[in-house]
């Protein structure tokens, strides 16, 4: 569905003052929901979808995926989440997977951001370099 | 075998430092070869996005969550939640001496079955033209064997000359002779070894074409032994909008590796109307809005950005040069409409291809009138210069005074002297397709015809005079050509030479 200009306008008006203290505030999005549920502005629905679009993006950023190819020792788990935190800041939530594909090593992912220390990238990375010789 | 051995080692010491960040991004929507991909925060404009599978696309929409990005080759195995990534680079194709006697697509894959392009350098398509600092005004010419265009409308290396008409008027003929006479000259040039001899390499860019048209072209090309000089990229109308956009940039940037390291190449753009088309498909399914004729707005500005790349760079860039041929189709003789008046005025001069001209048997159909060179005339060599200096006005002249006559029954003597001569004019201009006369040539034919001895021939046999004349003097008088070929000018030594040759020839023809 194509969003008009005013409708993205709004949304992104909403989004920004969802925050308190440069974070994304519960009680915030809960009566920005309320509000434009019972004031029903036009295009209301789609004006919500793209709410709730920056709003899990936002979240997406403050998140972390953490793969590793076999599960990480408790101890482990709590390094990589500390090192993590201490870089993003203590509101960061992480995930821990486990993906036997990576077969060693290391993949996180935030927001758009991944990085890649994996046995499965260097190998693919290594094939790629054999082929440009 | 050591030496790969050493290779491989550093490569693997090279990769212990292993961790690679990069960028990513879900596709949301995908169609008509284009994907929306959320995320990729960090994309560049014309980036290339890896997609999973090795497939890659360029992102062109940078929106604020959103981007759009066209899809490069098999476009069928992308979907929906798939993830990609930037890659940090821009599209590139090979470039170098390995892709001459290629047949290539927009990525610069070989198509012609003769196995992998060996190629040592790669260009990014898309790259900043020369600046006006380091451009050279134009004064080498480019020889293009037609002699009506050798001798009204010059082009020189590093000029941008259109080539414009309707359909099916020899436009892509104009081109491909054009070729066919560097090849010539590129291969006596490097048989007699001369030292400052610049050879002229070709790129024919093939856009939104019938298949079996690039393959005549191909075969043509191939016949006449100019495929050695000679890269074809090819995005025929069976490719997707997207490549036929991206290949004259390809096509460009191949060029250009030429001019960057001195040396001369001539690409041909076939066509920019068309071209025109595949960039409007493109954008349309970007959603980008649209302006006149439904094409986008920057049109005008990817044409521009196109043709500026075409240049001669001074001698402390090296001295090389690169020449474009564009192409544009008009409907019903239209250059008014949209993408015609936008090309004209990028080019230094058009060579116009006249529908009515062409089913009168004057072939090449070039209108004398409506065609114009800018900058070529300061590379005309000499000689021709010479012989050929009035012959544009008088052709103008006979064009006007031809439709005159039509009507009125009594003409003066000068008038008729004119029309005569202007006639025979004519008659020297038509030229088979595929067969480039040597400047030399040109300038004794046109010295003949200068100094009378046409006059007498009558005007149906022109082309047989003209013909036999060139016979005569390629077997008979090589001598005197090869000093028109050296001298570059009609000296009183050439000149008395020459008289003594057609006078000779003149008892011969009968
Ligand atoms: N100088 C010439 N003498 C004789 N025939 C010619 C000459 N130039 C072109 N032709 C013929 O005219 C036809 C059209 O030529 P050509 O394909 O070059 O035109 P075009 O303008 O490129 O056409 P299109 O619009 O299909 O691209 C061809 O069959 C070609 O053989
Ligand atoms: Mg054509």
């Amino acid at each position: 569905m194509k969003l008009n200009k005013d409708s993205r306008k709004l949304s992104r008006q909403l989004f920004q003052s969802s925050f308190a203290d440069g974070k994304l505030d519960n009680t915030r999005i809960a009566a920005v929901v309320e509000s434009i549920l019972s004031a029903k502005p036009r295009h209301y629905l789609a004006i919500l979808k793209d709410y709730h679009r920056l709003i899990r993006l936002e979240v997406e950023k403050r998140h972390a995926i953490i793969e590793s190819a076999a599960a990480l020792s408790a101890e482990t788990s709590r390094a990589v989440e500390n090192d993590l935190k201490s870089k993003y800041g203590g509101d960061l939530t992480t995930d821990f997977r486990v993906n036997a594909d990576l077969i060693g090593g290391l993949r996180i992912k935030i927001g758009n951001d991944v990085w890649d220390g994996s046995v499965r990238n260097r190998l693919a990375r290594l094939s790629e370099e054999i082929n440009h010789v | 075998m050591s030496t790969i051995l050493q290779e491989l080692e550093t490569k693997i010491a090279g990769l212990k430092t292993a961790t690679t960040k990069s960028n990513t991004g879900i596709v949301r929507e995908v169609g008509d070869g284009v994907a929306k991909i959320e995320g990729l925060s960090d994309v560049m404009l014309n980036e290339m996005i890896e997609f999973p599978n090795g497939e890659y696309g360029l992102a062109l929409n940078l929106e604020e969550s959103e981007v759009g990005c066209i899809l490069l080759g098999d476009t069928a195995s992308v979907s929906e939640g798939d993830e990609v990534k930037t890659t940090g680079r821009l599209l590139q194709v090979p470039v170098g001496k390995a892709l001459l006697g290629r047949v290539v697509n927009t990525l610069g894959e070989p198509i012609d079955g003769k196995g992998p392009v060996k190629n040592e350098v790669s260009y990014p398509i898309e790259k900043i033209a020369p600046g006006i600092i380091k451009r050279r005004s134009v004064s080498q010419p480019v020889q293009t064997g037609i002699m009506a265009v050798d001798a009204m409308i010059p082009i020189g290396r590093g000029q941008r000359e259109l080539i414009i008409g309707d359909r099916a008027t020899g436009k892509t003929t104009i081109a491909i002779d054009t070729i066919i006479s560097q090849a010539r000259l590129n291969k006596v040039g490097e048989e007699s070894g001369a030292k400052d001899f610049r050879p002229l390499y070709c790129i024919y860019v093939g856009i939104g074409q019938k298949n079996s048209n690039i393959a005549r072209s191909i075969a043509i090309l191939e016949a006449a032994g100019a495929m050695k000089y000679t890269t074809i990229v090819s995005a025929p109308a069976s490719d997707s909008a997207t490549n036929q956009y991206l290949a004259p940039f390809a096509g460009a940037a191949m060029g250009e590796w030429f001019m960057d390291h001195g040396m001369d190449a001539l690409i041909v753009y076939d066509d920019l109307s068309k071209h025109a088309v595949a960039y409007r498909q493109v954008s349309l399914v970007l959603k980008r809005p649209s302006g006149r004729e439904a094409y986008p707005g920057d049109v005008f500005y990817l044409h521009s950005r196109l043709l500026e790349r075409s240049a001669r760079v001074n001698e402390q860039a090296g001295g090389g040069s690169l020449t474009a041929l564009p192409i544009v189709e008009t409907q019903a003789g239209d250059v008014s409409a949209y993408i015609p008046t936008n090309v004209i005025s990028i080019t230094d001069g058009q060579i116009y291809l006249e529908t009515d001209l062409f089913y009168q048997g004057i072939r090449p159909a070039i209108s004398v009138g409506l065609s114009v060179s800018r900058v070529g005339s300061a590379a005309q060599i000499k000689a021709i210069k010479q012989v050929a200096g009035k012959v544009k006005l008088d052709l103008a002249q006979f064009r006007e005074l031809a439709a005159f006559a039509q009507f009125g029954s009594d003409l003066d003597a000068k008038t008729k002297a004119q029309l005569d001569r202007g006639g025979r004019i004519v008659e020297l201009f038509k030229q088979p397709q595929y067969s480039p006369i040597p400047v030399e040539q040109q300038v004794a034919v046109l010295w003949a015809m200068q100094n009378g001895y046409l006059d007498e021939v009558p005007t149906d046999r022109v082309k047989e005079y003209q013909n036999k004349l060139q016979d005569y003097l390629g077997t008979r008088k090589e001598g005197v050509l090869a000093k028109i070929r050296e001298k570059k000018q009609v000296d009183k030594e050439v000149e008395e030479e020459l008289k003594a040759a057609v006078n000779d020839f003149k008892t011969t023809f009968r």
